[in-house]
């Protein structure tokens, strides 16, 4: 099973240094207020070469260069005799890392076509002949891994087989890269993306999409991957409040859950919008896009999409499971999603069930705040699952040896009680604009048949009021939260990375205290959830708001299912009863219908391969069945 | 090599001098397809063991071969010659044709993760591979690969195994997670023996009688069939409470069966499978047998203990012995006539 990246170890060795990150330790980045091209590319660049300064400012003679380095001094044509000298001696050394090593390789094959010398450069290329990296089980892997073997055959073309490691001749390879590509291209913009909005993962779909778009020789090819990268980018500027992800996610961790700005999305966030902090190390993985980033330009719709919340709007996206081995009546399950995105908070869920089986984020209220590091500005509940069967899925193992593996893999909280990451089979959940309901029923001789639900140490005026609801501030936002079941109070124990014994991670659990976060623990399978939330500056006093919340209808049940009646904030009359079609103001909402975007910004109809981004003025259409980009500009 | 590659190989390598006495099989060279370092191992983790196939020495030891690469999960040779053979692997089927020095991943991108892989030995041009959306099939040695699943469901022919009848070229059974499917016409159709609810793990014939096969499963216990796959009757006295792993046959004896597993270890029979007895005793308290295989030539017993070791054993498991291969976890075995060359 192989579902990890080495992304975070990348990270904390990057970490180490004692180089100054100036935009990571620095204040939190204004856009800037003169929108001309010129001023926005200028500012652009100079992110992208403040992450390439920090990896050369850490070059010291004492020191072997890095990959990292070796291709900064390469791309900013310093290739010198040391340069192709380090690259043999890496060339010399055992290598691994599979699809993590193809992507940087290929990046120093073409960053070093006209400067390594021919025997560093045919050191590499004799790598993809006794290197055999594996493919890998997910669509970030195989995007990875046949972008690179794509560029690589381009490169190396009318070589047979016994000079790669697949034993398949140049022409064989890209045949069935392109094949690939194309094939997971059609798949993403019909049907959405598997792993959507990514939390890290961005960065395995930006990176080789930017290397397809810059070095491919196929001019299809590179116009694809230009396509995918402003799909990508424009996916995450209409899910970002100030720079940082908001909602749902097929994969996240068990840091960027709660602390939601500390992820690789906020690097690109960082690096395209100028609008958060790039987080330490640049992502880890950050540089291999910042190298050749001069080669993109960022539409300039897509970019007023990420830094204007001067209006509120609603982004409804379709994306799609993980792919289901077994155990399923389907491959891949429809994923609704919803993102109601406000200046102050922002609101996101799909509509339960399973997604990606074990690092999804299902629903949440995150709120603004003037500086995004180290706070936890988030608000949600989770059922902790932990099931072979389920594991069994969507991996293709044995059942046993796989929650038993997850905490050395990375996954220390997998098969833990307190768990608050990932989605569950019992877990139906409902979003109009700022109110969530989550309903729960968890079948007799579950694992874990309990709720949790996170409340962050940032909250402020947390109060159990005597109603039901438990009200709360974060930030600029009032959040009222109602649990549908009794509960009590835990501390939210951390994750401690301990130092690596004969390999595999290691972690001991921390408790905070009552300076910690809080875990809303209710111990009963048949469950809810309900959250509201509101800008503070709707309401006279957060008492108001209290008022407010307990003024309106609520009735619920929870036999023989959860059941919930109410009317929100916002004047809906809302029933949604666990298992059936939520119903709003008398009227079912049918998901069937979800279109694979749809919102202010966002559209394309499900199954057209044309996305059309639209701010104000601006648009930009994306159509891969013709590879062809329309830009308008309305009068 | 690197210092940590080369001890953890040596680790691989090693075995106690005392075991390679009267071990080594006259008749059958036998492989080992697995990995040094599964726990912890995740896609992009810098690799410091060698991995993939192992070759068993004159001296009892074992050698790597080949390609190091951490996810090959079972193996199957061409009757005809040795030096060719198939490997599942996470990057689809692989084949080599000069003993392991070169190596083709003959499926394309539209394949991936094969459990299973099996050369049919009486038509050996033609090779079957399991596969997690269903079953593939090449004719020409590997080369090429398409799907045969007429009469596979749409959904539920998740394929952990594949095994071709001896006794008839196209004969198949294919253990899928909705029960059993037999082909008899190299699987251009194919037609429900067995249903399960969850996966069937293994499936095995007898080398003593060829209408006698066995199932291992991950809910529905073990299964024999006395028909030759026909018809199934659960095996009384086996818990189906957990998965078992896998079964082998005793080629040197007709009444003794194996038995592998994660929850339940190693548990054999030697009467043929009406009774069954507990051989942990002597294993790691953590007994999780990930593979049970026995020497067609002697008759040794050997369990592959998940992330412990291989164990041995010359008496059918009343004592157990460390083998080596530290660490491993062990997904297949393969025992090669040497004459087939």
């Amino acid at each position: 099973m192989s579902k990890f990246s080495a992304l975070f170890t990348l990270a904390a060795l990057l970490v180490t240094t004692s180089v100054a990150q100036p935009s990571f330790s620095g204040p939190v980045p204004v856009p800037p207020a003169d929108a001309r091209p010129d001023v926005l590319r200028r500012a652009y660049l100079q992110r992208v070469n403040e992450t390439l300064d920090w990896y050369q400012n850490a070059i010291t003679p004492a020191k072997p260069l890095t990959r990292e380095q070796i291709l900064v001094k390469l791309v900013r044509k310093q290739g010198d005799a040391q340069v192709s000298q380090r690259v043999l001696e890496l060339m010399a050394e055992p290598q691994s890392g599979d699809m993590f090593w193809m992507f940087p390789w290929t990046a120093v094959s073409f960053a070093g076509r006209d400067q390594l010398s021919p025997e560093a450069r045919a050191a590499i290329r004799d790598a993809w002949r006794t290197y055999f990296p594996m493919r890998g089980d997910t669509e970030n892997h195989w995007t990875m891994y046949y972008a690179s073997l794509f560029l690589m055959s381009e490169m190396y073309p009318d070589e047979p087989g016994d000079t790669w490691f697949t034993g398949k001749s140049s022409a064989e390879n890209l045949a069935e890269a392109r094949e690939y590509l194309i094939h997971w291209l059609d798949l993403s913009t019909t049907i959405g993306q598997g792993e959507f909005n990514p939390t890290h993962y961005i960065g395995e779909y930006a990176i080789p999409m930017l290397y397809l778009a810059t070095w491919a020789k196929d001019p299809a090819m590179r116009q694809r991957g230009r396509m995918k990268l402003d799909w990508l980018m424009a996916d995450l500027a209409a899910n970002t409040l100030n720079g940082v992800l908001r909602g749902p996610n097929a994969r996240t961790d068990d840091t960027s859950v709660i602390e939601r700005w500390n992820a690789l999305a906020s690097y690109f966030s960082w690096t395209m919008f100028g609008n958060t902090p790039p987080p330490s190390g640049y992502g880890g993985w950050g540089i291999y896009f910042a190298i050749v980033a001069e080669n993109y330009e960022l539409p300039e719709v897509i970019r007023r999409i990420a830094v204007d919340r001067g209006s509120d709007f609603v982004q409804r996206d379709l994306k799609r499971s993980r792919r289901r081995w077994r155990y399923s009546d389907v491959e891949m399950a429809p994923i609704c999603k919803t993102n109601y995105l406000r200046r102050d908070y922002a609101v996101g869920s799909y509509q339960g069930g399973l997604s990606d089986p074990i690092q999804a984020h299902v629903w949440d209220v995150t709120w603004a705040v003037p500086d995004p590091r180290g706070v936890h500005n988030t608000i949600f509940s989770a059922h902790p699952l932990s099931s072979a069967q389920v594991m069994q899925t969507y991996f293709t193992e044995l059942p046993d040896a796989m929650i038993d593996g997850l905490s050395s893999q990375g996954k220390p909280s997998y098969d833990v009680p307190d768990k608050i990451l990932g989605c569950s089979p019992y877990e139906k959940v409902f979003q109009d604009l700022d109110t969530v309901i989550a309903l729960y029923a968890i079948p007799e001789g579950v694992r874990f048949p309990h709720i949790n639900g996170f409340f962050s140490r940032d909250l402020v005026n947390v109060t159990e009021d005597k109603s039901g609801w438990i009200f709360a501030q974060g930030g600029n936002t009032y959040l009222a939260y109602r649990p549908l079941a009794g509960y009590e109070w835990q501390h939210l124990l951390g994750y401690r990375q301990l130092p690596s014994q004969g390999g595999g991670y290691r972690w001991e659990r921390v408790d905070h205290g009552d300076k910690g976060d809080k875990l809303l623990h209710s111990p009963h399978r048949h469950n809810g959830t309900i959250v509201q939330a509101a800008s503070a500056s709707e309401f006279a006093s957060f008492d108001a708001f209290r008022a407010a919340i307990n003024a309106l209808p609520l009735k619920f049940s929870l036999a023989p299912v959860p059941s919930v009646t109410m009317q929100t904030l916002r004047g809906k009359r809302v029933v949604f009863t666990y298992g059936e079609a939520p119903v709003v103001d008398g009227k079912p909402v049918d998901y069937a219908q979800w279109k694979l975007f749809e919102g202010p910004h966002l559209n394309a109809e499900k199954g057209s391969g044309i996305l059309t981004i639209t701010h104000g003025q601006l648009s930009r259409v994306l159509d891969f069945n013709t590879l062809t980009i329309t830009d308008q500009v309305t009068q | 090599m690197n210092p940590t590659s080369r001890r953890l190989a040596l680790l691989a390598l090693a075995v106690l001098p005392a075991l390679t006495a009267g071990c080594v099989s006259p008749g059958h060279d036998l492989y080992l397809f697995g990995s040094l370092n599964p726990k912890g191992r995740v896609a992009g983790a810098r690799d410091t063991a060698l991995n993939g196939v192992y070759r068993r020495a004159d001296d009892g030891s074992f050698q790597h071969l080949g390609i190091n690469y951490p996810a090959m999960l079972a193996g199957s040779f061409d009757p005809r010659d040795s030096r060719v053979f198939y490997v599942a692997t996470i990057n689809g089927v692989l084949c080599t044709r000069d003993g392991g020095r070169t190596w083709r991943i003959g499926t394309s991108w539209d394949m991936t993760e094969p459990k299973g892989v099996m050369v049919d030995p009486n038509a050996p041009d033609t090779i079957y591979a399991a596969l997690p959306d269903g079953l593939g099939i090449s004719t020409d040695r590997g080369q090429t690969w398409t799907r045969r699943e007429n009469g596979l469901p749409a959904r539920g022919k998740y394929t952990q195994v594949v095994t071709v009848d001896r006794t008839k070229a196209g004969r198949v059974l294919a253990g899928c997670e909705t029960g059993i499917y037999l082909t008899e016409n190299a699987a251009q159709s194919w037609r429900a023996v067995l249903t399960t609810k969850e996966t069937v793990n293994d499936i095995q014939q007898s080398p003593h009688d060829p209408k006698f096969w066995l199932a291992a499963t991950q809910s529905a216990g073990v299964l024999a069939s006395r028909d030759g796959g026909l018809t199934w009757q659960r095996i009384p006295g086996l818990s189906a409470e957990h998965a078992h792993y896998n079964i082998a046959f005793d080629p040197t004896h007709p009444q003794r069966i194996a038995l592998g597993g994660w929850t339940y270890g190693l548990l054999t029979s030697e009467d043929g499978g009406a009774t069954w007895t507990d051989r942990n005793a002597g294993l790691p308290a953590k007994h999780r047998v990930w593979r049970t295989a026995i020497d067609p030539d002697t008759g040794r017993l050997y369990a592959a203990v998940e992330s412990e070791a291989l164990y041995i054993s010359d008496d059918f498991g009343r004592t157990w012995q460390n083998g080596g291969m530290t660490g491993a976890r062990i997904q297949s075995f393969a025992f090669v006539p040497k004459a087939a060359k």
